[in-house]
């Protein structure tokens, strides 16, 4: 199996498609020349050429009814907004253009449009330049969202992405681009709506995202050494939600915690709480635990921006209070 | 409010136990994790640890058989009151056995209180939904269960403790009188040696024998012992491996007889019969077809050093498929072993000795063994039994076979 970061996983997908479809194109501020502020187009433009590699103005808002508009005529474009925050300039295009459109076309029109953003603490961007707004779109029904947590699984996810018919908001996390892991030779299509369980365990379900899928498997290491047992189960679509996973998981396991790294409070993992309470309501023997952001903006300085996303201990903490030993 | 202490449950299938002493006495200070008492169940006699940090503001029960649950004791801040009604409950002597032998969910004030703790302000019982459900299907009132979560909340644990728990049923303390002869009034471990073996002898049985030539096994233990001095491989912890793993190319000794089917245990538990000062116990190397012979010494040296000091927990004699019994040490040549049931298989083990044996058409000089298996026929049959027999023979005398 080969190996690849994160980066070249999701360069690999985009290229991929491109290759052998010429409906797929990508666009975006600086993402020809420059590669893309995180590196993950550079040398495309080479390959692809200005057409299908197109830079565009420095507006979200107009890059995104663009890439709207020509997945409407038919092409498949995938858009990369620099930053997550800035997701909320394109928030009109997104929510009220591209979510609405399948519904009040009665069905004649499909926005088979991928919007490619990236988030996250860990390297001091300061307030505006690394939250975590997924919750902000699993609340817009007519919109797939989709958080990879590793190699193998951005590369195969965002091939699904590419080729669904709906507009997808795809979240990648700025300190994973680096990470190494083994993929399949040949792209395997990962569906979306199903999670994947990274590691298996009796005592305590921890359903973590992104970042924190890594900081979890690492509690749930120093969790085994005092004999409790936890399972690691990432999503990896947020919506749709892979329920009977998740569900399953705590049915057998009795207990839950729902990880993070955007701010807890209505939360996706809010989300997955209720779920899991009401579907697995019988089956709970400890209340949920939720870890998350506190309910503050981004600190700069690094010492306070480590104190305000949650890391492997923070999910440690947790795991152990469902289990009665905090 | 002071804090109760309540008789725990030790192990599964535990009813009551029997507090031997007090560690401490009234008024005296405790810390949370201090040994409070001593409580002889029918497996070990174990020193329960205080829960809670205080001054033992009262015994309610010195000394004698008390039902898992009950409340033995308070502590708290000193000068402060023993709540009446529990008090009243648990006085000193035989008194209470008729009240607590009803079910937990109608006895009166000893569960009545700890529940109404935990309770909140409308009299709702702090339980997890799990524990709700589990209550609901096996019929188990919560209100009779004490919780042992976060803040008293009843979890599934407390649940499935509180179903085996069921019905207790003390016996009465027997008196020792004067006269000549003397009575050694039963302990529960005598009891359940008794009642246990009594069983086993119902058991049908057979008995196989065969002696094995221990040369490699003792140049292999002192070989090991050479290499690393720090853990002392014995010959027991060959038999234990070997053992282990002939039960795992046999594995209808591996089992245990059920009314309608026959239990083939996947893993090899090896039961170690041990003298200990207050009477046989056996206490278990779990899955030892996976430990290494070091690994092996290593968990035989802490289970049999905390059984001649009385302090195995209940944990450690639970679960095993299969029994050594070795009384190599003393001067027996050979002797057959009564059934440990459930287990389908038990091996005796006696003294190796140097004995005359044909070999190569001559006679050679060698460490012999005899081991006699005993096995329940309702399980295994006489065949299945000597092939057993037969590896453990070939693996004692070539012990690289057993690998």
């Amino acid at each position: 199996m080969p190996e690849l970061t994160y980066r070249e996983a999701v360069r690999d997908a985009l290229s991929t498609a491109m290759r052998q479809d010429d409906d797929v194109f990508i666009m975006g501020e600086d993402i020809a020349e420059m590669g893309g502020s995180m590196g993950v187009t550079a040398g495309m433009l080479d390959e692809f050429g200005k057409e299908r590699v197109r830079n565009t103005p420095i507006s979200e808002m107009a890059l995104a009814g663009a890439a709207i508009g020509a997945a409407m005529q038919g092409m498949r474009p995938v858009a990369e907004i620099m930053y997550e925050d800035f997701m909320t300039l394109a928030a009109e295009q997104v929510v009220n253009q591209a979510a609405k459109l399948r519904y009040m076309s009665g069905g004649q029109l499909t926005v088979p449009v991928v919007f490619r953003t990236q988030g996250g603490a860990g390297w001091s961007p300061g307030a505006q330049h690394a939250q975590q707004l997924e919750a902000w779109f699993v609340h817009i029904p007519g919109l797939k969202v989709v958080f990879a947590s590793t190699p193998e699984d951005v590369r195969g996810l965002l091939w699904s992405a590419i080729y669904d018919d709906n507009p997808v908001v795809f979240f990648e996390h700025r300190t994973l681009y680096p990470i190494k892991g083994d993929v399949p030779e040949e792209i395997e299509p990962i569906p979306l709506g199903r999670a994947r369980v990274h590691r298996e365990g009796g005592d305590v379900t921890v359903i973590a995202t992104g970042r924190l899928v890594h900081e979890s498997l690492k509690a749930a290491e120093e969790a085994e050494r005092d004999g409790i047992s936890v399972e690691v189960v990432d999503p990896r679509t947020l919506q749709p939600l892979d329920e009977e996973t998740l569900v399953g998981s705590v049915k057998k396991t009795n207990r839950a915690v729902v990880a993070h790294e955007a701010v807890t409070r209505m939360g996706f993992g809010a989300e997955v709480a209720a779920v899991l309470q009401y579907q697995a309501f019988d089956w709970l023997d400890a209340p949920i635990e939720r870890v998350g952001a506190k309910f503050a903006p981004l600190a700069f300085a690094p010492v306070m921006e480590a104190f305000v996303v949650p890391h492997a201990d923070d999910v440690l903490a947790a795991i152990k209070r469902t289990v009665g030993k905090a | 409010m002071a804090t109760e202490v309540i008789l725990p449950r030790l192990g599964q299938g535990m009813e009551s136990g029997t507090i031997v002493r007090w560690l401490k006495s009234e008024g005296e200070p405790v810390e949370k994790g201090e040994p409070l008492f001593e409580l002889d169940t029918d497996k070990v006699t174990q020193e329960v640890e205080a829960e809670a940090a205080g001054v033992l503001l009262k015994i309610a029960v010195s000394e004698g058989e008390v039902p898992v649950g009950q409340t033995v004791a308070f502590i708290g801040a000193q000068g402060e009151d023993v709540p009446e009604v529990v008090a009243a409950a648990a006085p000193e002597e035989a008194a209470p056995r008729e009240e607590t032998r009803a079910e937990p969910a109608q006895e009166p004030a000893a569960e009545a209180a700890p529940a109404a703790e935990v309770a909140s302000g409308n009299g709702r019982i702090k339980a997890s939904p799990l524990a709700r459900r589990m209550a609901r299907e096996r019929g188990i009132e919560l209100s009779g269960v004490r919780g042992t979560g976060p803040d008293g909340r009843i979890v599934a644990e407390d649940v499935e403790r509180a179903e085996v728990g069921g019905v207790a049923a003390p016996a009465t303390p027997v008196v020792v009188p004067s006269g000549e002869v003397e009575r050694v009034p039963l302990t529960s471990i005598r009891k359940t040696i008794a009642r246990r073996l009594t069983e086993a002898w119902q058991i049908p049985v057979f008995q196989l024998q065969t002696s094995a030539d221990m040369t490699r096994v003792n140049a292999l233990v002192a070989k090991l012992r050479e290499r690393d001095s720090e853990v002392r491989v014995t010959v027991t912890d060959v038999l234990t491996k070997v053992c282990a793993q002939a039960l795992m190319r046999h594995r209808e000794v591996n089992a245990e007889f059920t009314d309608d089917a026959i239990l083939l245990h996947p893993s090899a538990n090896v039961g170690l019969a041990v003298a200990a000062p207050q009477g046989l116990v056996v206490p278990v190397i779990r899955g030892a077809e996976r430990l290494s012979l070091v690994e092996i010494a290593g968990v035989r040296a802490d289970l049999v050093g905390r059984a001649r000091e009385n302090k195995l927990r209940a944990e450690d004699l639970g679960g095993g498929t299969f029994t050594i019994s070795n009384l190599g040490m003393y001067a027996v040549e050979r002797f057959t072993a009564v059934l440990n049931p459930p287990q389908a298989a038990i091996v005796a083990v006696g003294a190796t000795e140097e004995r005359v044996v044909p070999l190569d058409g001559g006679t050679a000089v060698r460490p012999m063994v005899v081991l006699t298996g005993t096995f329940d026929h309702r399980a295994v049959d006489g065949a299945p039994a000597a092939a057993f027999l037969q590896t453990l023979k070939e693996s004692l005398e070539d012990p690289g076979l057993a690998l």
